[in-house]
């Protein structure tokens, strides 16, 4: 299935992209999609619709996740 | 005493006059420096109900034990001032020379008091204290006044100044230094401009006290080294703090249209990658490890320093989704001397009230040129509407009547900062509790919201969190003082402030004892306002009242239909009060301030409002 990843921040620069659409296997969590990304041990926010995702929600075809640093202010 | 300096300079700007005080180690250790030096002293010796701009008005300079001292991010400078415009306690931090050089001349704080007879600025070379005349920079903006002290005391020298915003009284002047550094949004630039005072200028030359001085370099220069290598593996500092705007537009949280919108699909146009790629140059403060200003050129040509806070409520807010018009109205912000936040917030209010109409007026969402010559005309007080825009958005609404007061988006009388809080309730907590009024360096727990509770909900979870970041934010940044980059951005470890503070004084704190500090400077700063306002309520704790209006809930996107609810944000601000030990008008209690060492401040506190 396809899911659309969207960075945000110094993410962009670290990964290479701003958006893009990525094959996932069937089914996908979002601790699943972490590992896809090369994220395992750093520090993100990943939010689906505007609410925060945890590491066992299930991911569906078509859906655009945002990954963020913690931000914490300016 | 080792750690701070034991002295505190007096000035009396009307008779021209200073005196080094001593202190105790009683009240260094219980008040720690910077915010709680500046709360204590207003607290103590400000009469309630005195005219914020006239010479009664103390204006504070403070510092703290890590000023000075080799180690990440540490150039900060508490300025303060009961504010024109909230009638509260303000204050600001901001990164400056000023606060190395303080240290060196022997000092932790400087009080001015009274009023210069003509604008003047106070120089300060250790122990020579000297009152000079400013004719030559009054009505000057920040970046000649800057420059021309530079001529004369080095670039390298403490210095603080105002420009026309502060002189003309703009009551959310601030105060300025090193080009792009800035503080005191409540309109503390305006009690130095009441004052006629336009600057301060600071060297020192003396050994700053360390109790284990060889320990505090070596440790303080390798952890410089460790924060400036976290900010490269994160790439934080490529976009800065406005890496935050393509965020909150993501999650319908960025202010847009005064905040009606929480995003807008032109947003793109001035997030942190379009400003990465236009940045020309970077700023830090002393001793920086991470450079947050991300400079680009204007639209007339001019370095102009940006981050979120200026981007979102210059840019988002106005609906002006042009970068380099974001960053001409940023630089008469920073050249007047006044607060971006609340200058983009009054100008939403103006279009949003025009549009409403509460008043007449040719100022339209997305015109920035109008935006720019209104901006002009408010920090120049020219006619009656540049008076109306210099007095902020609470007023304006008063004068406007027709409920615009609803949607004149601030607490306490101070605009809410870069963050649309329709429907994140924690931070809209976070912004109407604050002593000061809607400002983000209090506490920001919009990504605690998101990631670890749910968005829309009202548990006590987030006013613990709430209080654990301002106990946090206080009783560590806001007094030691720091800057909170490092730990905030890129995960340097908290432990490090109590390890720098035990290795400069001597003593052997934990984290709880900073943010038992913490509470104490809070509650002293809520009595300060409670005493100022003896007939508050907890009404003076709610964001603005469009939050709560149904009518005013996105039409679409990802928080269609959503918006405040008031019995829950009630409940929310019960929890916040029981946590803090407050009573149900939001005043400290006599237990909680007794437990925290404050007797004789509730005492006094006792005489003007009901102390439960």
């Amino acid at each position: 299935m396809t899911v659309r990843v969207r960075l945000i921040g110094p993410f962009i620069p670290r990964f290479g992209f701003s958006e893009k659409d990525l094959e996932v296997p069937s089914p996908c969590t979002a601790a699943d999609l972490q590992l896809l990304l090369g994220l395992q041990g750093v520090e993100n926010l990943m939010t689906l619709q505007g609410r925060g995702l945890k590491p066992q929600d299930a991911l569906s075809d078509g859906d655009r996740v945002v990954v963020a640093p913690i931000f914490s202010g300016g | 005493m080792n750690g701070w300096t034991g002295h505190i300079l007096r000035i009396d700007l009307t008779k021209k006059t200073f005196k080094k005080e001593a202190y105790t180690e009683e009240f260094a250790q219980k008040w720690v420096g910077g915010r709680g030096f500046a709360v204590k002293i207003l607290y103590d010796e400000l009469k309630p109900g005195i005219d914020a701009l006239g010479p009664e008005n103390k204006f504070i300079v403070a510092v703290g034990p890590l000023a000075g001292v080799t180690a990440p991010n540490t150039g900060k400078t508490v300025v303060a001032a009961k504010s024109p415009l909230t009638g509260g306690y303000a204050d600001g931090n901001l990164g400056s020379h000023i606060t190395i050089h303080l240290r060196k001349a022997g000092y932790d704080a400087l009080i001015f008091e009274g009023k210069l007879a003509q604008p003047g600025y106070v120089s300060i070379e250790d122990d020579k204290v000297s009152f000079c005349d400013a004719q030559e920079i009054w009505g000057k903006g920040t970046f000649e006044a800057q420059e021309w002290l530079y001529g004369k005391y080095g670039k390298t020298a403490g210095i603080l100044s105002i420009g026309q915003g502060g002189e003309n009284k703009v009551l959310y002047a601030m105060v300025r230094s090193m080009e792009g550094r800035a503080g005191g949004r409540p309109g503390v630039g305006a009690v130095m401009g009441s004052k006629n005072l336009k600057a301060v200028v600071v060297k020192g030359t003396k050994e700053i006290p360390l109790a284990r001085a060889a320990e505090m370099k070596a440790r303080g220069v390798g952890d410089m080294k460790k924060v400036a290598e976290l900010d490269k593996k994160s790439a934080w500092s490529k976009t800065g703090t406005n890496a935050v705007l393509a965020w909150c537009n993501e999650m319908a949280a960025l202010p847009v249209r005064n905040m009606r919108k929480t995003s807008s699909p032109e947003a793109y146009k001035i997030d942190g990658e379009r400003l990465r790629d236009a940045c020309v140059k970077t700023y830090g403060c002393p001793n920086c490890t991470m450079r947050c200003g991300l400079t680009m050129i204007d639209k007339e040509g001019h370095e102009s320093e940006l981050d979120y806070e200026n981007v979102g409520m210059l840019g988002a807010d106005l609906e002006i989704f042009d970068l380099q018009q974001v960053a001409s109205l940023n630089y008469m912000c920073d050249d007047f001397g006044v607060d971006t936040i609340s200058a983009g917030a009054v100008l939403a209010f103006y279009a949003d009230a025009i549009d409403h109409g509460a008043t007449k007026g040719d100022f339209k969402f997305g015109d920035a040129e109008r935006a720019k010559e209104l901006l002009r005309m408010a920090c120049l007080r020219q006619g009656e509407v540049g008076n109306l825009l210099a007095d902020g958005s609470l007023r304006m609404a008063r004068k406007f009547g027709h409920d615009s007061e609803a949607y004149a988006m601030q607490c306490k009388g101070l605009e809410l900062s870069a963050y649309n809080c329709k429907y994140v309730p924690g931070q809209a907590l976070s912004f109407g509790v604050g002593p000061m009024g809607a400002h983000h360096k209090e506490a920001w727990i919009i990504t605690y919201e998101l990631k670890q509770t749910e968005r829309g909900g009202y548990g006590r979870d987030k006013a613990q969190k709430v209080v654990d970041i301002q106990r946090i934010r206080t009783g560590l940044f806001e007094a030691l003082p720091a800057c909170r980059f490092p730990w905030v951005e890129v995960g340097f470890e908290l432990q490090n402030y109590p390890d720098y503070f035990n290795a400069i004084t001597g003593l052997d704190w934990k984290l709880e004892d900073f943010y038992k500090a913490g509470d104490r400077i809070w509650a002293l700063m809520k009595a300060f306002y409670a005493r100022e306002f003896p007939k508050l309520d907890r009404k003076h704790d709610y964001p603005p009242r469009v939050y709560f209006d149904p009518a005013n809930a996105d039409k679409d996107g990802i928080i269609a239909g959503k918006h405040l609810e008031v019995d829950k944000y009630d409940q929310l601000l019960g929890h916040f009060y029981d946590i803090r030990g407050w009573d149900d008008r939001g005043v400290p209690t006599r237990k909680t301030m007794e437990s925290l060492g404050l007797s004789k401040e509730a005492d006094d506190l006792a005489k003007y409002t009901k102390v439960t």
